[in-house]
């Protein structure tokens, strides 16, 4: 198990705190300078934050209390480079035996690259290897340590879409074979939700929230996380209790006229002012008012033709931001949605998530006590 | 042809190139890594022999670490060590007019490794000492070669300094390039023109064998 709770303000804020246990594949994930990079290098041991603990496998890799600051090569740690890092005066296989500790490197060395399809490649220096090939050794050099944890840093970037479609599978391969706790760090959010247990954003520095891939993206903490994980569709709103027990009202629009029904879990006061979120899949467009409840006339504004899908925007009346969803381009085409024409948005209560209103990000807290994570939303 | 003057010259070529390359390398790496506020200091410093004229680096040579100086004097008294018109004197010049010469190409080979192949090699489990010798010095080898090179090259035709503090005795201090105004104030053209042949084609070959080295190391797409 490895267990991050590191907190700092300079040279880059952190405040963050995870954990990712064996066979766990962790992404942290955030916009470009949130400290994604600069939490893996405190894993690493590449820099050491001000305040906090790092502990892996039992072992207490750092502990500013205690004084514990292990250096790089004290850590077992396996790290794939941003752009590999690799030795370019060295074959591919020397690359790996370097990190090997077992009694035959050059051997153990054969063996990892072999297992990563690169077993002709062996005495091929970097430069004569593609980006993926180049990746591969990366990765083997990685596990020749035998490491209590795999530290991927954006390691998919360099290459390009076919080869990047084979390293994922090869890190799934990984993934499933070793019970090794695994760190990737990326900003693409589509590459997280396809290969990780359990998404960490990170802003700022400061880990926002944490949870499998499906509940981060459909129930984000507050709205920042929403904008993060690229929800399009967030609003401001008053939230109200009702009589009919497990339901509430939300309340949006101008004057507040406009009302869905939604889910009351208990956690959010009658009358708070709340941020809500629809995923896309629970938004439904129809061309008659459908049956049943939250349903809302809407005109379809602009229609943007992406390949087979059109990025739709639909006013409703009244309400300054638009809803944006995909719709079929063949839809358009086939004259069932037109510019201007009116449909009818059904919102389903099931996909409607709301959280306490947070206007801006919070700041990190000083760089001592690192509290706990804040307890969640509805 | 003043053989003794060539056994000179080649002999402190050699002796300057051998013994100022590890402390080079090692000023090289560390202003090549360092984030240390003195660094621009440091490297004007390095810099300065190049625009100097070889007789004021000699006159301070000689105010500094000659006889009567407290330096000079102590080196005499306690290591029996004398460094004017000696050809120890001559080495430490030798030393401080080829630093920048050394310096500047081993410099810029170790600010070319990328910071993360060093740390790849210390998350790899290689010590300091280990990533030194197996990744940064073959990598920074071009540098190596041409600081080598150039400083071999530079001492064979180093006057100024070596006329102010060395003098010019025959076996011990007076070196081709002496050699060749010495021969020419005597009007013996001939040796002198003898002696400036080896000397262009001595620094040539130097030169010549920096570049096809780089070249060997360019063609391997390092």
């Amino acid at each position: 198990m490895l267990a991050v709770d590191v907190a700092q303000e300079v040279p880059v804020p952190l405040a963050a705190r995870f954990e990712c246990r064996p066979g766990e594949l962790v992404a942290l994930t955030g916009p470009s300078g949130s400290g994604k990079t600069t939490l893996l290098r405190c894993i690493a041991g590449l820099m050491h934050p001000r305040a906090g603990r790092i502990e892996c496998g039992g072992a207490r890799w750092f502990d500013a209390a205690a004084g514990v600051r292990l250096s790089a090569q004290q850590r077992r740690v396996g790290l794939v480079f941003q752009h590999y890092a690799l030795f370019p005066h060295l074959t591919a296989r020397m690359n790996v035996a370097l990190a090997s500790g077992r009694a035959d490197p050059r051997a153990h060395a054969g063996e990892l690259l072999a297992r990563l399809g690169l077993a002709g490649l062996a005495e091929r220096r970097p430069a004569e290897l593609s980006g993926g090939q180049q990746q591969r050794v990366a990765l083997a050099r990685a596990l020749a340590r035998d490491p209590a944890v795999l530290l991927l840093d954006e390691p998919f970037s360099a290459v390009d879409q076919p080869a990047r479609h084979d390293l994922y599978r090869e890190l799934a391969e990984v993934h499933r074979a070793l019970a090794l706790p695994i760190v990737l760090v990326t900003h693409d959010l589509n590459e997280a939700r396809r290969l990780a247990d359990r998404l960490v954003i990170l802003d700022r520095g400061r880990t926002l929230q944490q949870g499998t891939p499906a509940h981060v993206l459909s129930q984000p903490r507050n709205a920042r996380v929403a904008e993060l994980v690229g929800i399009r569709n967030h609003f401001e709103g008053v939230f109200r209790q009702t009589d009919e027990p497990g339901w509430g009202r939300l309340e949006w629009g101008p004057g507040q006229r406009l009302a869905l029904r939604v889910r009351d879990k208990g956690r959010v006061e009658d009358g708070a002012a709340v941020t809500w979120v629809v995923a896309a899949e629970h938004l439904a467009v129809h061309a008659a008012p459908p049956e049943g409840p939250n349903v809302l006339p809407a005109t379809l504004e602009e229609a943007l033709p992406l390949g087979d899908m059109a990025l739709c925007r639909f006013a409703i009346e009244g309400v300054a931001a638009p809803v944006q969803l995909h719709q079929p381009t063949a839809a358009l085409q086939r004259g069932q949605l037109a510019l201007g024409t009116a449909a009818y948005l059904q919102f389903d209560p099931a996909g409607v998530h709301i959280m306490p209103r947070r206007d801006t990000p919070q700041p990190p807290p000083p760089a001592r006590g690192v509290g706990p994570v804040p307890p969640a939303a509805a | 042809m003043d053989w003794d003057a060539a056994r000179v010259s080649l002999w402190l070529a050699a002796a300057t190139a051998v013994s100022l390359l590890p402390p080079a390398v090692w000023l090289a790496r560390w202003l090549a890594t360092t984030a240390a506020r003195a660094r621009p200091v440091v490297e004007a410093a390095l810099l300065l022999p190049l625009l100097l004229p070889p007789t004021v680096i000699g006159f301070y040579f000689l105010t500094g670490l000659g006889g009567a100086s407290p330096v000079g004097e102590w080196l005499a008294r306690h290591a029996g060590l004398r460094l004017v018109f000696t050809f120890e004197g001559l080495l430490v010049a030798s030393w401080i007019v080829n630093l920048p010469f050394m310096v500047q190409p081993l410099h810029r080979a170790f600010a070319a490794i990328p910071r993360s192949v060093r740390e790849a090699a210390w998350v790899s489990g290689l010590s300091p000492w280990r990533t030194f010798w197996r990744i940064e010095l073959p990598l920074a080898w071009p540098g190596v070669l041409a600081g080598v090179a150039l400083t071999f090259a530079h001492t064979l035709g180093e006057f100024g300094v070596v006329l102010m503090v060395g003098g010019n005795i025959a076996g011990q201090t007076r070196t081709l390039s002496i050699a060749i105004y010495d021969r020419v104030q005597a009007f013996d053209n001939a040796a002198a023109a003898q002696m400036s042949l080896a000397l262009v084609l001595l620094a040539l070959l130097a030169l010549a064998l920096v570049f096809a080295l780089d070249r060997r190391n360019a063609l391997q797409e390092r």
